[in-house]
C-alpha cells in the first residue's frame, strides 16, 4: 500500500478535490464546458502468454523455442467472430471487477517489415503502423505515430503536446532508441521518453528546469543577437528562424507557468532518486501521469512499462526472489511459464490500478477522467516467443469522451489491422482524419 | 568578314530546364506549356559573341537543328542578326553547351560529328570564354546553417574530448573495429567491420545514457546531407538542442572518467574555497575562456567572454559547487547559436582574421566533420593557416588523423546514395539467398564500397580506381556471392579480407553488389534507374525528374515476356519526345544489363534470351561493361571534374554555380599528373578559391 500512499501525499489529499484540479474548470469561462478528450498508452514489451491471456486458447501448445510456427498454437478459432462478453481468463483476472469500463478487442494484426531485430519494430512501430517499406528512407516502417497525430488536434492549447514515459529501470545503456520508445514525431525522429520519476516531477511540476532553460536561453539570445549583427542580408533572413522558435517555445514556457501558479498553491513532493520496487516505479509514472491528464497539463500521454528485448535482469519485487530477464523467460516459455503468467498478470494489475485511479477523478461535468479517455493496453508482440505480429493483445478502458463502447469482448475479422483501431480512437478523441498508417477502416462495433 | 567569323548564340533558360534535361521512365512529351515560356523567356534570353572555332563548329553541327520557331530540345542557339541585344553570358547555359559538347553527347550519334581534334579545341576556346566571364563573378557564401546531427555529435565529442558518443548515429554506416590506421598510409588485409543500420547489436556503442539525439538530416535531393539551405532549425528543434545541452553534462556518464578536459575544465582547482573572489574570477575567466574559443571556433570578444563569466560567477556567489557551475557554463554554450550554428560569414562584411578562422572551421567540417582542434585555431589565429605549405601540412595532419573516418562515415555513403541498399528488398522467392535469420546480405554488400573508399583515402589512390580497383575487401559471404554462392555471418563485426580483383567487371564501387541491388527492383533490374544513378554518381549529370504525365509503357503486347527489358523499352527511342532524354540515360542502365537484381552476374536473362549491353558513351562504343569501364578511366578527366564537383559541393556544404568551374578546373589541373590521388584532390580542393573564399 506505500504506492497509494505515496500517490495520496504527491497529490495533498484523498478526495483529489484540490484547487488546483478546478483550475482547468475555472480556465474555461463557461461551466458548461466540455472536459477535454484524452489519450493514452499502457505499452507492455515482450508479448503475453497466449494460453493465459486469450480466450479460448487455454488448452492451447506453449511455444518451444525462439522461432515456434506460431500456426501451431491454436484455440482462437473456436472463439466466434464479432461483440460478445469480457472474458475472464488468468491475466485477464485483474480486470473483472472493472469489465464495464474496458473492453478487448482480439485479432488485430501489424506488419512486420524485413530488416531488423523483431523486437526493434514492435514497439517502435506499434503507434505508427505505417505498412512496410512505406518509409522508403528508413529500414523501420515508423512514421508520425498515432499520438503525436492526435496531439496535432487536441494538444495544441496544452503546455506539454504530450508526455512519454517509460517504465524502464534497466542502469544498462544496451538498447537503441528503437527498444524503448513508442512516440515519434516522424520517422527517425523520436519524441523522447522519461524514465526518470524526478525528471518526470521536475518537468512537469517543477519550474526548475523551465528557469534553467531560461538562463540559458538568456545566454543564447544574446550570442544570437551578436551574430545577427554580423549576418549579411540573405542569412539574416535564415537565421529569422532561430528568433522564431525560441519565441515559440518561450510561449509554451508561459503556458506552463501560468498553470503552474496554481500547482504552486499545492505541495508536492518529489520523488528521491532511490531505488523503487517495480510496482511502485510503474504506479508512480502511472500516477504522475494521471495527474498530468487530469490537470491540463497535458491532454496526451504515453508510458512503456518496460523497453523490448532489454535482456538484463532485474527485480520483479514481490514476483521473484532474484533478478529475472523478462526477454530470456519469454524465449522459454515451456520452462517459465507460470513465472510468465505471473509477469503479464502484475502487469495488468499496474493497468487496472491506473483504469481505478482514472475512474475515481471526477471532473468538471460530474464525468469521470477515464470516460474522457481513450487509454490503451497493448503490446507490438503477439507473443514472446513466437514473435508473431498477429493477434496482438489489445485492450481499451474509457470512452474518450462517450464514443467508445465498453464492457465487450469483440473478436475482429482476420487480419484486421491495428491501425483501424488507431483510426478510430483518432476520430473518437477528435481528430478529423480519415486514413491512418495501413488502416483499410474504422471499426464501427465500437462505437456508440 | 568579321561578321562570318561570328554569331551570336543565345541560350534560353526555360527550355533548358524543361527538356534539355534528361528524363526518364517512360514516355516523355513535350508539353503544351512550354509554347507560353518560350514566349516568356524571349525577353530574358541571353546571347553572347561565339567566336574563330567554336562558332565554326556550332555553325557546321548544331544550328541546323538548334534554330528556328521549333529548335530541338527547346534549345535554341540564334545566329548574330536574330539575337537581341548582347547581355552577359548566362554561364549555367554556357556549361549545358560545354558539357554536351565534351562528352560527345551532341550532336546525335546519327548525325554528323565532328573530329575529335575539332571536338577538343571547341570545348577548350568555349571554356576560355566562359572562365573570362567567370572570372569576374563573386564566389558566393555557404547560407547560415544549423550543424546536421553527425556534425553536433562529432562537435559535442571534439569540444569535451569524450571518449564514448554523444549518441548513436545510424547514419554511420561501416563500424570501426579498430582497423582505421590513416597515419600508417595503409589498410590492413584482413580488418573488422561491423553494419550498423541494420545490425542488432551494431546500434549499440559506448555512448552518454540519457542523450535522445534529435533527427537525422535527410541529403539533398542531388548532394549531402550538409547542405546549407536544407539545414533549418524548427521550435520542436530548437527545444531538442536545449534539451541536449542539458542532458549531455547531466548525463551520469559526463564525468572524469569519459571527458577528456575534465580536469583543465571541470575539475575543481586545488585550494579553491581558500582563493579570493578576485582570484576566483581570473581562473573562471580562463577556463571559460578556453572553452567558449573551442566551442565557437574563434578568438573570444571580451563582451562575450563578461556575459558567460558573470552566469558563472553569479552561481558561484550562491555557493554551488564549482563542477556543477562549469557544468552549467558548457550546458549554456552547447545551447547558444555561436556553438551550433555555421556561419561562414562573407568576405565582404568580416576581416581577415575573421575569414581565417572561418577556414579553420571550413578545413575541419570537411575533414572531420567537426569543429577545429587548438592547432588550426592558433594558426587562424595568428593568420597562417592560409599559407599555402601550412595549410597543405595542415590537410595532411588533418587526414592523417583518425577524426577523418567521420569523413569516410558522410561522404562515400552519401555520394553513391547508399542509403538505398538500406531499403532494398529483392524478392524473398527469386532471391532466398539475400535472406538469412533476421539479417540480409545487404548488410555485407553495403559496407564493400565504403571500405574501397576508405583504401584509396588511407593510400592514397587515385580516386579513378573508384571505377577500377585491382584489389576490394570482401566477407566470406560477399567472396561467395560474386561467385553465385551464399553466406549467413551476422552483420556485427564481419571479417572482411582484401582480395585481389583481376577481372575489371568486379573492380572499383560501381560494379559492386550493392550498387547493383539498390538499382533493382524486388523482381528485376531497373536499367533506367541504374542510368540516372550513374549520371548522377559517375558523370554528376543528374537527370530532371520525369515529365509528372508520363504515361506508362504498353504492356498489351503479347510477346512481351519474349522481350528483352532493352526491347520493351525501345518505345523511348521510337518516340521522339522521349529519345532526347532516354538515348542518353538508357544506354548507361543498359550497360549494367549482365548484374542480376542482386548483383551476380549472368550471361543471359532467365528466359534465356541474350542480354545486349552495348551503347555509346563519350562517343565511343562499348560492347561490354569491360568495355565500358576502360572509356570511362581512358576519359579520367571527365571522371575527375565529376568526382571533384561532388567533393567539392561536400566540401563546401551548399550546390556549386558556375563560377566553380574555375576552381574545379584548377583542382582537377593539378591533379592530373600524378593520376588524381585522393589526398591530393583533397589538397587542392582545400586551397581551391571556392574552398578560400577569394
Amino acid at each position: 500500500m506505500r504506492d497509494r500512499r505515496h500517490f495520496l501525499k504527491l497529490t495533498g489529499g484523498a478526495s483529489l478535490s484540490l484547487p488546483w484540479f478546478a483550475s482547468q474548470a475555472t480556465a474555461s469561462s463557461s461551466s458548461e464546458r466540455k472536459p477535454p478528450r484524452r489519450l493514452a498508452f499502457f505499452y507492455v514489451p515482450i508479448g503475453v502468454v497466449r494460453k493465459a491471456f486469450f480466450p479460448g486458447e487455454a488448452n492451447a501448445l506453449l511455444p518451444a523455442g525462439n522461432n515456434f510456427d506460431p500456426k501451431k498454437i491454436t484455440g482462437r478459432e473456436s472463439v466466434k467472430l464479432g461483440v460478445q462478453d469480457f472474458p475472464n481468463t488468468p491475466t485477464l483476472e485483474p480486470l473483472q471487477e472493472l469489465k464495464d469500463k474496458v473492453s478487448l478487442i482480439t485479432s488485430l494484426d501489424r506488419t512486420f517489415q524485413i530488416g531488423t531485430d523483431v523486437h526493434a519494430q514492435c514497439a517502435s512501430c506499434f503507434l505508427s503502423s505505417a505498412a512496410p517499406f512505406s518509409v522508403s528512407t528508413s529500414a523501420w516502417p515508423l512514421a508520425r505515430t498515432l499520438d503525436q497525430i492526435v496531439a496535432d488536434h487536441i494538444g495544441q492549447d496544452t503546455p506539454f503536446r504530450t508526455i512519454e514515459i517509460s517504465c524502464n529501470s534497466h542502469k544498462d545503456n544496451r538498447e537503441s532508441i528503437y527498444f524503448d520508445n513508442i512516440s515519434w514525431y516522424g520517422t527517425g525522429h523520436v519524441a523522447p521518453s522519461i524514465r526518470n520519476p524526478r525528471k518526470l516531477y521536475q518537468r512537469l511540476f517543477s519550474t526548475s528546469e523551465i528557469d534553467s532553460f531560461r538562463n540559458i536561453t538568456d545566454l543564447a539570445l544574446a550570442d544570437a543577437k551578436d551574430m545577427q549583427r554580423e549576418l549579411g542580408q540573405g542569412d539574416r533572413r535564415k537565421f529569422e528562424e532561430y528568433f522564431e522558435s525560441i519565441r515559440t517555445i518561450e510561449k509554451q514556457m508561459n503556458r506552463l507557468e501560468s498553470l503552474k501558479s496554481e500547482l504552486a498553491n499545492v505541495t508536492l513532493e518529489e520523488p528521491t532518486d532511490s531505488h523503487l520496487p517495480r510496482g511502485e516505479y510503474i504506479r508512480l509514472m502511472g500516477d504522475m501521469m494521471i495527474v498530468a491528464l487530469q490537470s491540463g497539463l497535458t491532454n496526451v500521454a504515453s508510458l512503456m512499462i518496460g523497453p523490448e528485448r532489454w535482456d538484463t535482469p532485474f527485480l520483479f519485487e514481490g514476483l521473484f526472489e532474484k533478478p529475472m530477464s523478462h526477454h530470456q523467460m519469454s524465449h522459454n516459455q515451456r520452462k517459465f511459464s507460470e513465472q510468465l503468467i505471473e509477469v503479464d498478470k502484475f502487469h495488468m494489475r499496474q493497468y487496472a490500478y491506473m483504469i481505478e485511479r482514472m475512474s475515481a477523478i471526477e471532473e468538471a461535468d460530474g464525468s469521470s477522467l477515464l470516460d474522457n479517455t481513450l487509454f490503451t493496453y497493448g503490446s507490438g508482440l503477439g507473443d514472446g516467443s513466437t514473435h508473431q505480429y498477429n493477434d496482438l493483445p489489445i485492450i481499451v478502458a474509457g470512452k474518450g469522451g462517450g464514443g467508445f463502447r465498453n464492457g465487450i469482448h469483440l473478436n475482429c475479422e482476420e487480419s484486421t489491422p491495428l491501425a483501424n483501431l488507431w483510426l478510430t480512437q483518432a476520430q473518437v478523441t477528435g481528430a478529423e482524419i480519415e486514413q491512418f498508417a495501413d488502416s483499410n477502416g474504422t471499426i464501427e462495433s465500437l462505437l456508440v | 568578314m568579321k561578321l562570318m567569323d561570328s554569331m551570336r548564340i543565345t541560350l534560353r533558360p526555360f527550355c533548358l530546364a524543361d527538356s534539355v534535361g534528361v528524363c526518364f521512365l517512360s514516355l516523355a512529351f513535350l508539353t503544351p506549356f512550354l509554347g507560353g515560356s518560350l514566349a516568356a523567356a524571349e525577353d530574358t534570353a541571353q546571347s553572347v559573341m561565339l567566336k574563330g572555332k567554336s562558332a565554326q563548329l556550332v555553325r557546321n553541327y548544331c544550328i541546323d537543328c538548334h534554330s528556328g520557331d521549333d529548335p530541338e530540345g527547346d534549345f535554341l542557339i540564334a545566329t548574330a542578326d536574330e539575337a537581341k541585344t548582347p547581355k552577359d553570358v548566362e554561364p549555367a547555359h554556357w556549361l549545358k553547351l560545354i558539357n554536351v559538347l565534351k562528352t560527345r553527347s551532341m550532336p546525335p550519334s546519327d548525325s554528323e560529328r565532328p573530329a575529335d581534334e575539332e571536338y577538343l579545341s571547341t570545348v577548350e576556346e568555349l571554356q576560355m570564354t566562359l572562365h573570362e566571364e567567370l572570372q569576374e563573378l563573386p564566389i558566393p557564401t555557404t547560407p547560415i546553417r544549423r550543424m546536421n546531427r553527425a556534425q553536433y555529435a562529432n562537435a559535442v565529442q571534439d569540444l569535451f574530448r569524450l571518449n564514448v558518443e554523444v549518441f548513436a548515429l545510424p547514419e554511420k554506416m561501416a563500424r570501426d573495429y579498430g582497423y582505421y590506421k590513416p597515419a600508417s598510409g595503409k589498410m590492413a588485409d584482413s580488418l573488422k567491420v561491423g553494419s550498423r543500420p541494420l545490425g542488432k547489436s551494431q546500434l549499440i556503442g559506448k555512448r552518454l545514457a540519457g542523450v535522445a539525439p534529435f533527427p537525422q538530416d535527410l541529403r539533398a535531393e542531388h548532394g549531402f546531407d550538409n547542405r546549407g539551405e536544407l539545414l533549418t532549425l524548427s521550435p520542436l528543434l530548437l527545444e531538442s538542442f536545449l534539451r541536449l545541452s542539458k542532458s549531455i553534462v547531466e548525463s551520469p556518464d559526463f564525468g572524469p572518467k569519459n571527458v577528456g578536459i575534465w580536469a583543465e575544465c571541470f575539475a575543481t582547482p586545488a585550494g579553491w574555497k581558500s582563493l579570493s573572489r578576485d582570484d576566483q574570477n581570473i581562473l573562471l575567466r580562463e577556463r571559460i575562456q578556453e572553452l567558449l574559443r573551442v566551442a565557437f571556433r574563434r578568438s573570444v570578444e571580451t563582451k562575450i567572454l563578461d556575459r558567460y563569466v558573470d552566469y558563472a560567477a553569479d552561481q558561484i556567489a550562491k555557493e554551488q559547487e564549482f563542477s556543477e557551475v562549469m557544468k552549467s557554463v558548457a550546458s549554456a554554450v552547447l545551447a547558444s547559436p555561436k556553438f551550433f550554428y555555421l556561419n561562414d560569414a562573407s568576405a565582404a562584411n568580416s576581416d581577415e582574421a575573421s575569414n581565417n578562422f572561418t577556414l579553420a572551421s571550413r578545413l575541419s567540417f570537411f575533414l572531420w566533420g567537426s569543429i577545429p582542434d587548438g592547432t588550426l585555431l592558433d594558426l587562424a589565429a595568428n593568420g597562417e593557416l592560409r599559407k599555402t605549405e601550412v595549410l597543405r601540412e595542415q590537410v595532411q595532419r588533418m587526414i592523417e588523423d583518425p577524426r577523418s573516418k567521420r569523413f569516410c562515415d558522410s561522404f562515400p555513403a552519401q555520394w553513391l546514395q547508399l542509403e538505398r541498399i538500406v531499403s532494398s528488398v529483392p524478392d524473398r522467392q527469386l532471391f532466398p539467398d539475400f535472406y538469412f535469420a533476421k539479417f540480409r546480405a545487404s548488410m555485407h554488400m553495403m559496407l564493400e564500397p565504403l571500405l574501397v573508399f576508405e583504401t584509396i583515402l588511407v593510400e592514397n589512390r587515385s580516386i579513378l580506381e573508384l571505377v577500377h580497383s585491382d584489389f576490394s575487401y570482401r566477407s566470406d559471404l560477399l567472396t561467395n556471392w560474386y561467385q553465385g554462392g551464399r553466406g549467413s555471418t551476422p552483420p556485427t563485426a564481419i571479417p572482411f579480407s582484401r582480395v585481389k580483383v583481376d577481372d575489371i567487371r568486379q573492380g572499383g564501387v560501381i560494379t559492386t553488389l550493392a550498387a547493383m541491388t539498390m538499382t533493382s527492383s524486388p523482381t528485376e533490374t531497373k536499367p533506367i534507374t541504374r542510368g540516372a544513378w550513374l549520371a548522377t554518381v559517375l558523370l554528376n549529370d543528374p537527370p530532371e525528374p520525369p515529365p509528372a504525365d508520363v504515361p506508362p509503357l504498353p504492356n498489351d503486347d503479347p510477346e512481351l515476356d519474349k522481350k528483352t527489358i532493352r526491347e520493351q523499352l525501345s518505345v523511348h527511342r521510337e518516340n521522339a519526345a522521349c529519345a532526347g532524354c532516354h538515348n542518353q540515360l538508357d544506354p548507361l542502365g543498359f550497360a549494367f544489363e549482365n548484374y542480376d537484381p542482386v548483383g551476380r552476374w549472368r550471361d543471359s536473362y532467365e528466359n534465356d534470351l541474350a542480354i545486349d549491353v552495348g551503347g555509346e558513351l563519350f562517343g565511343r562504343w562499348f560492347r561490354n561493361i569491360e568495355e565500358f569501364k576502360q572509356i570511362v578511366l581512358a576519359e579520367d578527366r571527365l571522371f575527375a571534374e565529376a568526382f571533384t564537383r561532388h567533393l567539392l559541393s561536400y566540401a563546401l556544404g551548399r550546390a556549386l554555380e558556375p563560377v566553380d568551374e574555375l576552381s574545379i578546373a584548377e583542382i582537377v589541373e593539378r591533379s592530373k599528373d600524378d593520376g588524381y590521388p585522393l589526398r591530393l584532390v583533397l589538397q587542392n580542393i582545400a586551397s581551391s578559391p571556392a574552398f578560400l573564399g577569394n
